[in-house]
Parts: C-alpha cells; structure tokens; sequence
C-alpha cells in the first residue's frame, strides 16, 4: 500500500490557520504573561492574512484533496474566503482590550473575591486567540469537506471552541456559563443525530465520500429508505447548527450569553460554514434526492422566518433581538438551498457574504454602548442614542437597514438575488412567506432606529466608549462594505458567478 | 426476505444466543442509566453499556474494535467518570422531579415517535442486503485493515482530529486552570508580619509570675516597666477572684542607680 | 430619438459628492477652506454642466440626448439594472439651474453663514445635496432616480435640521422627512408597478413598453396616481404641504436653493419626465391638474396671513409649483410651459429669498415682517433685487414671470370646455392673490414707518451677499424673455417631452386677451393691497380682531390641524396602545402589533423556557416531524 497523497498546496490555507492554532498553544505554555497578548494577536492576524494569500494563489484549483476527503473548488474558495475575513474582523473585535468583554479568569467563581482579584490585576485568557484559529479552521474545513466523517470531525473542531468561548463573558458570568452548557449540550445532542444518519447513509452507499453518495443514488434510482432516513438524520445535525427552527432554540441564550465580540464571530462565521457545508451537501451529495428534501426544507424555510421574525418583535434585549434576526436570516438563506439551481448557489453565497459584514457590525457596536457595569444590552436604554452619539448611531442605523434588507444596502442585494432564485425554481410559496417574513422584520429594525431617534436620553449612565483603533476598523470596514456593496454590488457578484462551481 | 432469516442465513447459531441473550441487557442498561437516581448507578449502567457494545462489536468480527472499547471507554473513560464521582460524592443523587408541565409526556411521545419512525421507515427499506466485504476488510487481519483506513482513506480526518483533542485539552486549561493567587503569604511573610504587630508578643504570652518573685499559677508575670500583664494568668483564676495584686510580689527595694548597675 | 454617449456626465456628480465626502471626512482641519473647497466643487460642475450644454447644442435636434453607462448595479440571472445617467434637453435645464442657481447660493452662504462654526459641515451637506439633485435629474431610470430621491431628502433633512439645538427645528426636520416618506411610498409603488407591468425600471423601457400597449389603463391610471403622491410629497402639494413652511427653520440659503429652486420642483420635474405615462392616463392627468389648481389657491391664501417673511414666500413657493403641477397635468402642450415657469421661478424666488436673507441678516435674524418697514434706504442693493424678483413673481411684463406665467394661464384656458373655463379662472384668481401678498410683503419690508426693535441696526449686506442677489435679478429680468421668444425653450424641449407633435387645438381666448385679463386680475391685487397696506401703518404686532378667515389663514388654512385629527389624532392613539402593549413586554408579558402577531410571539416565546432539556425535547419533536414528513413523501 502506498502512502496517501496530501495536497499541501490547496489545503494550504487550512493547515496555516492549524498551525497557527498550535504556535499559540505553545506560546500559552511557555511565553510569559506579559508578552502572549502581543505574540497571540500577531500570530494570529499574520495567520489568518497568510491562509488569505494562500487562498488567492490557488483560487484557480477544483480539485479533491486529501484522498477525497476534502473538495477544494470555487466555491470552497469563496466560502474559506468568507470565512477568513469574517474570522479576521472577529479577531480584531476579540483583541479589543480597550474595555473588558472577556473574563480575566474563566476558572473563578463568579462574583467570588477570586475573579474580583483577577479582574483588577488585569489578567486576561490569551487562550482565546487559539481558540479562535481553531474555530476558524473548523469552519473553513467545514464546507470543504467532501466526506462524511470529515464533515463530522470539521463541525466538531468548528463548534468545540465556540463552546469554549461562549462561556467567556466577563459581563453576567452565570449566564455566559449557562449559555456553554447549553450549547455544549445541545451540540452533543444533534451530533449524535448526525452521527446516527451518516451510519444509515453509509449502510446504504457503501461509502461516506460524496462522490459515492451521489453515485449510489444515481444507481439506487434514489428511492432507497436507508439513504431517506439517513438524510433526515444528517438535515436535524445541520440545521441546529444553522439554527434553523425548531432547532433554533439555543442561539438566543447563546448569542445573550457570549462575549460580544464572540457572537458577532460565530453570527458571521457559523453561518457561512454551516450554509456552506450545507450547500455542498444538497447540491451536491444529495442534490438527486430533491424530492425528498425539498418539501421538508420549505416547510422548515417558512417556520424559521416566521419564528424569528415573529419572536424578535417581543424581545428587549438587543443580543436576543439580533439573535432572532440571525434565525430569521437562516430562514432566508434555506430558500436559496430551496431554489437547487446555480442562481441559487450563486445568491446563497452572495448572501453569506454580505450578511457576515453586516452582522459582525452590528455586534460591534454593540460591544461600544456600555455603562459603569458593562455592557448595555438592554433596548429601553439605547433610547436616545441618536441624540447622544449620532455617529454610532448613524452607522447601527446603517447595519440595521442593511439586516432589514432595505435598497442600498448589501443586504437588499442578498434578498434580491435570493428570493429571485427561489421564485425562478418555481418555488413561490418560500417567496412569498420571505417577503411578508422581511416586512415583519422590518418593523422590529426600525423599531430600534425609531427608539434611537425619536426617544428622549434616558439619564442612566448608558455611554458610548471611545474603541481602540481595531474595534473603529471593525465597524468601518463593515460598514463600507455594507454601504458599497449596496450601491455597487456586481464586481462581488459577477466574482462570486465566476467561482461558484462544485468540482465534479 | 425477513429479518429472521437473514439472521438464519448470516449468522452463526453462537451470534445469534449471544446476540439475543446482550440484546436486552444493553437496552434496559441504557434505559436504566436514565432513570436510576445515583450518579454512581448511573455510571455503572453505562459501563454495562460499552461492555455489551464491545461484544457486539467482536462478534462482528471487529476485535479490535472490541478490545479498543473495553480499554478506552470501559477502562479509562469510566474510570474517569467514577474518580469524579469519588469527588463529588457516591451519594450525590439530581432530583428526578420533573417541573416542566408536559416535558415527560412530550418526551416520552417524541422518543417513542422517533423510534417508531426510524423502526417504520427502516422496515420499508431493503434489507436483504448480503453481507459482502468483511473478507476483504479483513484479509490481512482486523489490525492491519483498520489501519489502512485511518492512514489510507480516512488520513485527513483522522489527522484534523488531533485540533479537536488539543482544543479540548485547551479549553480544560482555560476552564480549570487558576492562577496561583500571587497575595498568598508564605511562612517568612507571616511571620514578618506577627512582629511588626507589635500589640501581640512576639515570644508567645509570658507564663503566669515570670519575673515576678513567685511562679505560681495566680501570680501574674512583670513586664519590663514593673506594671503587670493581664493576659498572663488565665482567665478562670481572674474571674474566681484569686488574682494576687501584682504590687505585693514586686521586688521592693528598686531604684534606678540599681537598675543601671544590672 | 437616437442616443449618444458621453463620458463626462459622471463629473457632473462626482464633484460635488466628492467635495462633500472630503469636507466631512477631512474634520476641523478643513475648517478656514471648507467654504471655498464647496463653493469651488460646485462651480465645477456648472461649468462641466456650461461645457455639456455646448456639446447639446451642437448636435441636431434629435439626437442631443446623451447617456454615460457607470456600472451594471445589480445583474441576478437575466434580470439587470444598470446605473446608467441621462442627460436630454430636459435634464439639461435641471442641471443647470442646480449648478447655476447652486453656486450663487454657495457664494452667498460663505458670508451669511460666516460666524457659524459649523460653516464646514454646512457646505458639506449643499455639495451632498447638489449631488443627490443631480443624480436624481440624471438618471435613467426610475430606481436610479429613487435613489437621488432620497439622497435629496436626507440632506434636505439634514439642512433643515442644521440648527438642531432648537427643537422646534428638529421636529420641522422630522415633519419634513415624514411628509417625504409617504411620498416616497408613492415612488416605490410607482417603480414596482413599472417592474411588474413592463419588467423595466428605465424611463425609455417604460416608454416603449406603453407604446407597445403592454399596460391596461387602470395599470397606467394607477402607475400616475403614485407617481402623482411622490410629486406630492416632494414638491409641498396638497394635501402633503403642511412641511415646507416648518422647513423654513433651516438656514436662508437653504430655503433657496432647496425649498424655492431646486429640490421641490423634483415633483414637476418627476411628472414631466413621466409624461408618457400621464399621456396615456387620462384619470390620473386629470388627478395632477386638480392638486395643482387647489394647491396654487392655498398657498396664495397661506400667503396672504403670513407675517413671517420667510413663511409667507414659502407659501408663495407653493403656490407658484401649483401653477407648475398644474401646467404639467394639461399634457403636451402644458411641459414646457411649466419648465419654463420652473426656470424662472428657480431665478426669482431663489433672489427673493436671498434679499429676504439679507434682511434678517441686517436684522438681528428678525422674520416678523411687521417689526420691518421702511427698510429700503438702508439696504438699496436688498430693495433693488427683492423688488426686480417682485416684480417677475406677480407677472409685469418684462420681467421673466409674466412669460412663463402668462403661458400657463393661456394653456389653461386652452385645456378645452368647462375645464378650461374653471381652469383660466382659477390661475387668474391665483395671479391675482399672488399680487395682494407679494405687494403686502414689499409694502411691510421696504416701505412704510420703521417698526424695528431696539436692538436691530439695519445695514446692507457684505458683496459676497449682494452679488449672488443680483446676478439673480439680471435672470429673473431676462429669462422669460429669452426662453419664450421664438418658443425656444419649447422647441428646444420637444423631442423629450413632446414627441408627437401635438398642434395646439382650438384656442379658447386669443393671447392678447388672456394677457390683458391677466394683467387685470395682477392689478387689481396690487390695489387692494395698496389701499390696504400703505395708507395706514401697520401695527408692530398682528392685529387680533381679525376675521374668522384671517386666522383660519394665518393657521396654514388648519392644514396642520386637519392633519392633526385625520392622521395624527389616530395615529396617536394607536402609538399609545402600542406603547401600552409595549410596555406590558416590559412588565413580562408579551408585545407585538395586532393581537394576533401578540398572541403568538407570546406563545412562541413561552418554547424559550431556558431549559436545556426543553430545547431538546424541541430538537426531539423537529426529528420526529421530519422523519414522519420523509414517511409521508415515500408513500
């Protein structure tokens, strides 16, 4: 037997980030206190732009790799793109030290005089940046994989450091770690479903690469039972992860309980990974079973929207409201799985693309309207902000419209392409429902702008802090591309026309 | 074909006793583990779980498979469940009172929804599938085939599981991990500090007439100035009332010049 | 009509837009040249508009629109919409009267706006707004012209609500951009209609989609009516007017050039471009025709109790689109016409509402007219140019509003039938209030005893104020004379909005006797006020024992009043039980917007329980329905 063949090149941009991961590890273990900030962050930017670079080189590739286990094609390459640069303003959020989103230690007791302590001597958990790398490679290796197993083993290396994460808030530490729990538990839960249907898959196919399952159903005449269940199975582990309803529940406690910083990278990050290993699955992989799978995801497509847009309205805390918007969007985003065609692919990418901008700005500036006690999280008292700060009141207005999907702004594009592509696959009842689902939405975004504007300053302390440099990049990189994409949007589109094609 | 004809024509009559015989065992073992009330019990189930499970898995002629069960779950992942329960507590035991208004029926509906389902949907399906390809699998030996899956096929994700398993161990650090608390004083420091508070002597208390010209228990001692000190007699004689004025035991005939001359 | 192509249209709006994002970007360092950077932004895109206007010239008469291709804006499938800019003869007056009239105001503003700190940021927000204008007037298609739409709304908003320490200026601003926003309701329906009925957004698809009959008539009645709410909104018509007096809170050069010259004619400017949709739509036609006539009645009225002076010209603005409106809803032969009065009206108002400018800067920012009188010896440059612009409002031949005026009223009693009658009567009871206030104003301003306060010390304004004034007077004497002779602006605009070549049908009244009866109606407006306003003085403050009328007029004709109880009365008390309900989420209940969105997300939310075995029993129940759908689907 000969040794396998590795693609180092075109995995390339993987095994930086991975490597990266580790370098950190080790400057954990044995770099000073002092000086693992500077070395984490640097190591971790210089990874992240480094794995960008090798990305490019090789946008040309459509290929497997790494024994079949992987698929590096166009749209890999726009998904990890996506990914790299989401995780790349999620880093620069992360490494905000100009105020506290992070715990100084995560093994104190909350409220104890132990965290009270750490908190004063301004310890900080660098973990958090290799955790990071991780969870980015996890999320790049996630829509590549062309394997069941190394889709499974990619969701688990995506989603294990969120787990971490999500219990490092600084602010409200109960329920920072009652969110982790959560997750963690949940995560395991629709694991073991995702687990049980890749058997049931494999029993029928005879092989867990997507090529073989593809082939099988062509063979198979696609009507075997074994490959159904299975389906079924696979679809329950995949839309936990992109939150879509009825398995949606935990984003909200989720989302409220992490550090901001790590809601806005999991919001962008997760959702580009999960769409996308999502994608290749139903496009490709199962693309012949359409079917079967096609009435259950309209049908999911539409609880979603309803559920997210429907719940946001009754919600006061803006992590939750945004939470649900992020559900709401999954519901958006199923129908350009629903719409199985290559307008479709084109949109749904068009539409991760410019929702992770999007998104990430809005956490941003969350993290920026803080009282003495932390963050400010609670809508009755960002009242009158637009009269305090119009600034960052202005450009939340400007993520909110383009979340709201209004014109002008990237997320119009998004929906435009979207809901176009359903409505050409004949799919006209998803359509509708996102229609009347974005009108909904748009009443709550508003609702906040309104609240902003038209609302009297509450005198309660609620301020907005002036960032570090990394945090303004953050929400002005994200609101120029918010802003541009919107008036100018077909250099990203005909871009992401050209790339997006699976490789056979 | 049914299922109990395949089971005829594939399996061994050995297979087939052992099969029935730990069919029910692993499943009321598992059900067991969620309803017993004690963690420990609980652990023990599941380790009857992987034992039955490690069975199966040599039955069909996975061995090692098999042994890797018992070793790793059985044996360390187990043991590990117990060390913690040693921790907390054999006697630890959650409340199995169910607070949620419908949880327990929804629950029950929707497991037995999903069994039913899968049980419906599978029995539709085509099972007389033969057995096909274990003797190439394992044609130069159980070991030998595994390992040509994980280096050969499957390389790449066995590879990407070593990120997960130093994200786990990363994030235990960061979840466990304390800082050693740096205003923990050590002997040198405590010490220190008793003689700098200069209200406590630094020598223990002085014993009952040091310096006094009695030693008896109600005499109490002199301090250097000559006035006497409370806190070296104790407090029973003092309340009794039995406390000799320290005037009467002073030595009379002090004067300076005396004093210098020592 | 064939289209060229030219590659310098883009400059005309990227000056200005480029001007405005360095000024306010490049923060206090840019404060001592801020001014000059604007004003010089703006100059260069008249003289790039002065260069495209030669090259128009040019060309033969058919083929002198020209258009740049930017970019493809968005192209999903076969679906496109390009941004691509238009400029055609009519665009072409457009643009040079927002570069033209733009630039004097720019000029003016350097020194009326002087001892403002935030001189900068102001120049900014008129480059921003030059810009949005523009893009609204270049466009080709109605989303591209959306999208100046609302650029010109928000620096409209922006301006208005410059001074936003006074709240009463704020709320002027909020009331602006509502009324604006169900206008834009109207703009989106409108393009959502074309979208539907002719999968075309460009004016020239729209067009050749009508000519192919591809639209009912009630598609294209309806197609008008929304086109007509958007004029409405923008352009102060009834019954959306009730915010151009409020917007008078905004600095005087803004008044202007935004709410005199520029930015409210964006209504006629909409209805003439459409006029292939309103050809072919006779309900709405008639629709555009009534809310012109009614309009031009209530602002004259408005006008005539006004004693803010800036109030009543606002009024008088109107009053003055009404005649535009109206001109543009009596069809081919109306476009020009009301173009030209457009024109005009951009020169004249734009020069009143300077020299009004230049009262209040020599009077301590006073705008009661009745604490002026008498100021015309102190500020002769002021008197000279308020009074040519006067002069050219209320019609006296020569000047450029008799032209452009006399024309309406001509085509109006042209319109044919009882209309026609109604019509004439109409614009000439209108020409004639217009003469009552317009004199009442000149009279209280200029003539007359001094009623100044104390403090004021009235003194002509700085050459940087006065030069814009007059150069605009030179155009309120000249233009009418110059567009009208020979019909040039009408010939020159034919191809755009006349392309069938309507004769003029049978003439009702001759010219000459429309002209007279106009000059009559002009007359006997100034005598009134004259016996009214010059041989009494006029009290310092209004008189209180006025007629019922009176007041109704001096309350805007209760437009705020009766917006007050139709919309905003129930508005209100839905806004309360919305903030009733809201506040029951507070309190731990639930919230929503009808009972049943309320129900539900209070149904829905109760699945959020925070138990992580509740969430699981949930994932639990999804497997259950999703296996129980894939056994449904393989029966």
């Amino acid at each position: 037997m000969n040794a396998p063949n590795i693609e180092y090149g075109i995995l390339g941009p993987i095994l930086i980030v991975l490597a990266a991961a580790l370098i950190g590890v080790l400057i954990e273990a044995f770099v000073s206190r002092r000086y693992r900030y500077i070395l984490q962050t640097g190591t971790a930017f210089a990874a992240v732009a480094l794995a960008f670079l090798q990305l490019v080189l090789i946008r040309q590739t459509s290929s497997k790799a790494a024994v079949s286990s992987m698929s590096i094609d166009g749209v890999t390459i726009v998904l990890q793109g996506s990914v790299l640069i989401f995780g790349f303003l999620g880093l620069l959020l992360i490494a905000e030290r100009g105020f506290q989103s992070f715990t100084a230690q995560a093994a104190a007791i909350p409220g104890s005089n132990e965290e009270q302590k750490a908190l004063v001597s301004g310890l900080q958990q660098t973990e958090v940046f290799p955790l990071t790398l991780f969870a980015i490679s996890g999320a790049m290796l996630f829509p590549a994989a062309n394997d069941l197993l190394t889709l499974f083993v990619s969701l688990e290396v995506l989603s294990l450091p969120l787990y971490l994460m999500a219990g490092l808030s600084q602010r409200r530490r109960l329920l920072s770690q009652e969110a982790a729990l959560k997750y963690f538990l949940l995560g395991a839960f629709s694991s073991a479903f995702f687990l049980f249907g890749s058997a049931f898959i494999y029993g029928q196919a005879g092989s867990t690469t997507f090529d073989g399952i593809r082939k099988s159903i062509v063979e198979s005449g696609g009507s075997d039972q074994f490959l159904l269940v299975g389906l079924a199975l696979l679809t329950v582990g995949l839309l936990f992860k992109v939150s879509a309803a009825p398995f949606h529940a935990w984003t909200p406690d989720v989302y409220q309980g992490s550090p901001t910083p790590v809601t806005a990278f999991m919001a962008a990050v997760t959702k580009v990974a999960a769409f996308g290993a999502a994608i290749r699955i139903y496009y490709f992989a199962v693309g012949g079973l359409v079917w079967s799978w096609r009435p259950i995801l309209i049908a999911i497509s539409i609880v979603t929207m309803a559920i997210g847009t429907v719940i946001a309205i009754a919600q006061k805390d803006i992590k939750r409201v945004l939470a649900y918007s992020a559900i709401a969007h999954s519901g958006f985003l199923l129908t350009g799985i629903i719409a199985l065609s290559k307008d479709g692919l084109n949109a749904t990418l068009i539409y991760l693309f410019t929702y992770g901008f999007t998104t990430i700005g809005t956490f941003a500036i969350v993290t920026l309207v803080r009282d003495s006690g932390g963050e400010v999280s609670d809508l009755n008292r960002w009242a009158g902000l637009g009269k305090r700060s119009p600034l960052v009141a202005g450009t939340f207005t400007l993520f909110l419209l383009g979340l709201a999907g209004i014109p002008l702004t990237s997320g119009f594009v998004g929906k435009f392409a979207i809901f176009t592509a359903a409505y050409k696959s004949g799919n006209i009842s998803v359509v509708v429902a996102g229609v009347l689902a974005s009108a909904i939405a748009a009443f709550f975004y508003i609702r906040i702008i309104v609240m902003m504007y038209f609302s009297d300053p509450v005198e309660d302390g609620t301020s907005v802090v002036i960032p570090s440099a990394m945090t303004v990049a953050t929400i002005a990189i994200c609101a120029v591309a918010t802003l541009v994409m919107g008036i100018y949007p077909q250099p990203v589109i005909s871009a992401i026309n050209s790339l997006a094609f699976f490789a056979g | 074909m049914n299922l109990a004809a395949i089971v005829q024509d594939q399996t061994s009559h050995a297979e087939a006793v052992l099969f029935y015989l730990l069919a029910p065992i692993t499943v009321l073992s598992a059900v067991g583990m969620l309803l017993v009330k004690k963690a420990v019990h609980s652990a023990l189930l599941l380790a009857a779980v992987m034992i039955s499970l490690a069975i199966f898995y040599i039955l069909n002629e996975a061995p090692f498979l098999g042994i890797v069960q018992i070793i790793v779950y059985t044996g360390a992942v187990m043991m590990l469940f117990l060390f913690i329960l040693m921790l907390v507590g054999v006697d630890s035991a959650d409340s199995l009172v169910e607070t949620i208004k419908g949880q327990r029926i929804l629950g029950i509906i929707a497991a037995v929804g999903v069994g039913g389902l899968l049980i419906a949907l599978v029995s539709k399906g085509n099972l007389g599938h033969r057995l096909f390809g274990l003797e190439m699998a394992n044609g130069e030996g159980n070991v030998q085939g595994i390992a040509k899956l994980i280096f050969g096929q499957y390389v790449w994700p066995f590879e990407v599981i070593s990120a997960l398993l130093i994200t786990a161990a990363l994030g235990s650090m960061v979840l466990a991990h304390r800082e050693p608390d740096s205003d923990k004083k050590d002997q040198r420091a405590l010490s220190e500090e008793r003689v700098r508070q200069s209200a406590q002597p630094v020598a223990g208390l002085p014993g009952p007439g040091t310096f006094a010209r009695h030693n008896a228990v109600d005499i109490p001692a002199l301090l250097p100035d000559g006035t006497s000190s409370d806190v070296s007699v104790s407090d029973v004689i003092t309340a009794r009332g039995h406390l000799a004025k320290p005037g009467d035991f002073k030595f009379l005939e002090t004067s300076d010049d005396d004093r210098e001359g020592n | 009509m064939s289209l060229g192509t030219s590659d310098t249209l883009v400059y005309l709006i990227a000056i200005p837009l480029f001007s405005s994002a360095f000024l306010l970007l490049g923060g206090r360092a840019l404060d001592r040249v801020g001014h000059l950077i604007g004003t010089a932004a703006s100059a260069s895109s008249f003289v790039v508009a002065l260069i495209e206007l030669n090259k128009m010239l040019g060309r033969d008469a058919e083929s002198r629109g020209v258009t740049q291709h930017l970019f493809t804006w968005i192209n999903v499938g076969s679906f496109q919409i390009d941004a691509t800019l238009l400029l055609d003869q009519l665009s072409i007056c457009f643009v040079l009267l927002i570069t033209g009239v733009g630039t004097l105001i720019h000029i003016y503003s350097i020194s009326y706006m002087a001892h403002d700190i935030d001189r900068r940021r102001f120049f900014a927000f008129l480059n921003l707004f030059i810009a949005a204008m523009l893009l609204l007037v270049l466009g080709n298609s109605y989303l591209n012209l959306y999208v100046g739409w609302e650029g010109v709304g928000l620096a409209s908003y922006l301006l208005i609500g410059f001074w936003n320490q006074k709240p009463t200026y704020a709320t002027a601003a909020k009331k602006a951009f509502v009324a604006n926003r169900v206008g834009d309701v109207g703009l989106s329906l409108a393009v959502m209609i074309a979208f539907v009925q002719f999968g075309a957004v460009t004016f020239d698809g729209v067009a050749k989609g009508i000519e192919a009959g591809s639209a009912s008539s009630t598609a294209l009645n309806a197609m008008g009516a929304a086109i007509l709410l958007a004029a409405v909104g923008k352009s102060a018509q009834f019954p959306l007017q009730a915010w151009l007096g409020d917007a008078m809170a905004g600095p005087t050069p803004v008044s202007a050039l935004i709410h005199a010259a520029t930015m409210v004619t964006a209504g006629v400017y909409l209805i003439s471009r459409s006029n292939f949709v309103f050809d072919n739509a006779p309900t709405a036609q008639l629709l555009v025709v009534i809310v012109g006539a009614v309009t031009l009645l209530f602002g004259a009225v408005i006008g005539m109790a006004k004693d803010d002076i800036k109030k009543a010209l606002a009024a008088s603005t109107m009053s003055q689109i009404g005649y535009m409106i109206l001109a543009t809803g009596l069809g081919p032969a109306g476009y020009a016409f009301a173009m030209m009065h457009l024109l005009t009206h951009g020169f004249f108002k734009a020069g009143m509402f300077l020299g009004a400018g230049s009262v209040m800067h020599g009077m301590n920012d006073e705008v009661d007219m009745r604490k002026y009188g008498a100021l015309r010896k102190v500020m002769p440059i002021t008197f000279a140019t308020f009074g040519l612009g006067y002069l050219a409002i209320i019609g006296i031949p020569p000047f450029a509003g008799f032209y452009s005026k006399d024309k309406i009223i001509e085509t109006a009693f042209n319109a044919g039938g009882s209309k026609g009658i109604i019509l004439g009567c109409v614009t000439l009871l209108g020409a004639a209030i217009t003469a009552f206030y317009m004199t009442r104003v000149m009279l209280m301003t200029f003539f007359g005893t001094k009623r100044w306060d104390s403090a004021a010390h009235p003194h002509e304004s700085p050459w940087l104020m006065t030069v814009p004034m007059i150069l605009l007077s030179i155009g309120s004497i000249t233009t009418g004379f110059i567009f009208s002779n020979g019909d040039r602006l009408k010939n020159f605009l034919a191809p755009v909005v006349d392309k069938h070549h309507h004769e003029h049908e049978t003439e009702l009244l001759a010219p000459i006797v429309v002209t007279g009866l106009a000059m009559f109606a002009v007359a006997i407006g100034i005598s009134i006020a004259l016996a009214k306003y010059s041989r009494k003085t006029i009290p310092a403050s209004a008189p209180t024992d006025v007629t019922v009328w009176t007041k109704i007029a001096r309350r805007d004709l209760l437009q705020d009043d009766f917006n007050e109880t139709v919309f905003m009365r129930p508005g209100q008390s839905l806004t309360r039980v919305l903030a009733f309900l809201d506040k029951r989420v507070v309190d731990g209940a639930v919230s929503g917007v009808g009972a049943m969105t309320l129900r539900l997300a209070g149904d829905l939310r109760k699945t959020q329980t925070g138990y992580v075995r509740s969430y699981a029993l949930l994932i639990l129940l999804g497997t259950v329905a999703i296996l129980a759908a894939i056994l449904v689907v393989t029966v």
